[in-house]
C-alpha cells in the first residue's frame, strides 16, 4: 500500500509519465461527506460526456488512483468532479483537503459506459442515480448532444438526506441560465429527487418507486417501455443490480459501447 | 477484486476491451489477451464490451483457475494499450467452447 500524505511541497514528487497534471480552481463542500471541485483542463484531454477518468494526487512516488466520473460536459474548458469523503479512503482521505492551486493527476484514458453512443435511438432518456452517481449525468444533461438524441430527459437522484441532494438541485437551477444548453433543456429536462431517511416531499428508493409505479404517476408518464425509453444507471452496487432487473422486466436490454442497446450501467466506483 | 479473461478469447482476440481499460492492465499473447489481476481496478467497463463474453468477474465458479492463469501470462506477455487487429479467423472460433488446449504460451509478436 502506498504511503500517501497530503501534498505540501509539490516539487517533492515528479509528475508521473502518462498523466495530465491539472490545477484545482475551486472547491465546494456540501456536507461532511460530499464535495465538488473544479480543475483546469489540458487541451489534449478529450472525453465523451458521461465518461470517467482515473484521478490521483501528487503525494507519493506511485500515486493511488481512483475512478471519477467527469461531471462537466465535454465542451467545458474546465473539469468538474463530485466526490464522497471516505474515512481512511486511500485517495479521498487526502482529496477532501485539496485547495485551489493544488495539483490533481489525471490518467490519460477517459472511459466508461454511460455515453450516448452506447444507446440505440429512443424518445426518452432516464438517468437513475444515487449519491455521487449523479456525476456522469451532470455531464450528460449539459451536453447538447443528449438533446439531439432524445426528446425528453428525466434525471432521478436519491440520497439518504436532504442536504445530499443540494449538488443536483443547484445543477438543475443553474442549467436554466446556461447559454449553451439552457434553452434546449426547457420543458425537456425533468428532475426527480427523493430521500430515503430524512423527511422530504418525495421519499423512497427509486427501485421501490418504479416497482410501485409511483415514479411514473408522479411524473405523469407511461411506465417504461422499449419503444420509447432508454436508461442509464449509476449508483451503489445493490441499486445497479436492482434497477437493471427492473429495466429488464420492462423489456430493455443492457448495452455497451461496442454493442449499443436500450440501457447501460456504470460499475466503476470511488473508494 | 479483478476481472478475468477466460478461454473464450482464444483464437479471437477482438480486443474491444483494450480500448476501454482506464488502467491499461491487459497483456497480449499470440492468441489470447489476459488481465493483470493486481492492476485491474474492477471498474467492469471491459466486461460488456467483449463480443464473445470471455471476460468475467472473479466471483464466477472456478474463478481462481483463471485468476492464476491471467496473472501468470500477464507477467510474461507484453502490455497492450491500444486496440489492434483481432485474429484473422475469429468468427470461426467465436463461440466454440473449451478452447484452453489451444492456448499458445507465446507472447504477441
Amino acid at each position: 500500500m502506498s504511503v500517501a500524505v497530503l501534498q505540501t511541497k509539490p516539487e517533492e514528487f515528479p509528475i508521473p509519465e502518462g498523466v495530465f497534471a491539472e490545477t484545482v480552481t475551486e472547491v465546494k463542500h456540501y456536507t461532511d461527506n460530499l464535495f465538488r471541485f473544479r480543475t483546469t483542463r489540458s487541451d489534449s484531454l478529450r472525453f465523451r460526456s458521461g465518461e470517467f477518468v482515473m484521478i490521483g494526487l501528487l503525494n507519493a512516488k506511485k500515486p493511488v488512483y481512483r475512478a471519477y466520473s467527469v461531471a462537466s460536459p465535454n465542451w467545458d474548458e474546465n473539469l468538474e468532479f463530485f466526490s464522497i469523503k471516505v474515512p481512511n479512503g486511500p485517495l479521498t482521505e487526502h482529496l477532501q483537503k485539496i485547495q485551489p492551486g493544488h495539483t490533481i493527476l489525471i490518467r490519460k484514458k477517459p472511459t466508461g459506459t454511460l455515453v450516448n453512443d452506447a444507446l440505440i435511438p429512443g424518445k426518452r432518456l432516464w438517468m437513475f442515480s444515487t449519491g455521487t452517481g449523479i456525476a456522469p449525468f451532470a455531464s450528460l444533461i449539459r451536453d447538447p448532444e443528449t438533446y439531439d438524441k432524445f426528446e425528453e430527459v428525466i434525471l432521478t437522484h436519491t440520497c439518504r438526506e436532504v442536504t445530499e441532494l443540494k449538488y443536483g438541485q443547484d445543477l438543475i437551477k443553474e442549467i436554466k441560465d446556461d447559454p449553451l444548453v439552457g434553452e434546449l433543456t426547457e420543458g425537456r429536462l425533468r428532475y426527480y429527487c427523493t430521500t430515503t431517511r430524512e423527511e422530504y416531499p418525495f421519499m423512497g428508493r427509486i427501485t421501490d418507486l418504479m416497482k410501485s409505479g409511483k415514479l411514473f404517476e408522479d411524473l405523469g408518464v407511461d411506465p417504461i417501455n422499449l419503444e420509447v425509453d432508454r436508461g442509464m444507471i449509476c449508483g451503489s452496487m445493490a441499486m445497479l443490480n436492482e434497477t437493471k432487473e427492473i429495466l429488464e422486466s420492462f423489456g430493455l436490454e443492457e448495452g455497451a459501447r461496442s454493442k449499443p442497446a436500450s440501457f447501460v450501467i456504470e460499475r466503476a466506483f470511488v473508494g | 477484486m479483478t476481472f478475468i479473461v477466460t478461454d473464450g478469447c482464444i483464437n479471437c482476440k477482438y480486443k474491444d476491451c483494450i480500448e476501454v481499460c482506464p488502467v491499461d492492465c491487459f497483456y497480449e499473447g499470440e492468441n489470447m489477451v489476459v488481465i493483470h489481476p493486481d492492476e485491474c481496478i474492477d471498474c467492469a467497463v471491459c466486461e460488456p464490451e467483449c463480443p464473445v463474453d470471455a471476460i468475467k468477474p472473479d466471483t464466477v465458479d472456478g474463478a481462481q483457475f483463471w485468476i492464476d492463469l491471467n496473472k501468470k501470462y500477464a507477467e510474461k506477455w507484453p502490455n497492450i494499450n491500444e486496440q489492434s487487429e483481432p485474429c484473422a479467423d475469429r468468427e470461426e472460433w467465436a463461440n466454440k467452447p473449451d478452447k484452453l488446449p489451444l492456448l499458445s504460451e507465446a507472447p504477441a509478436k
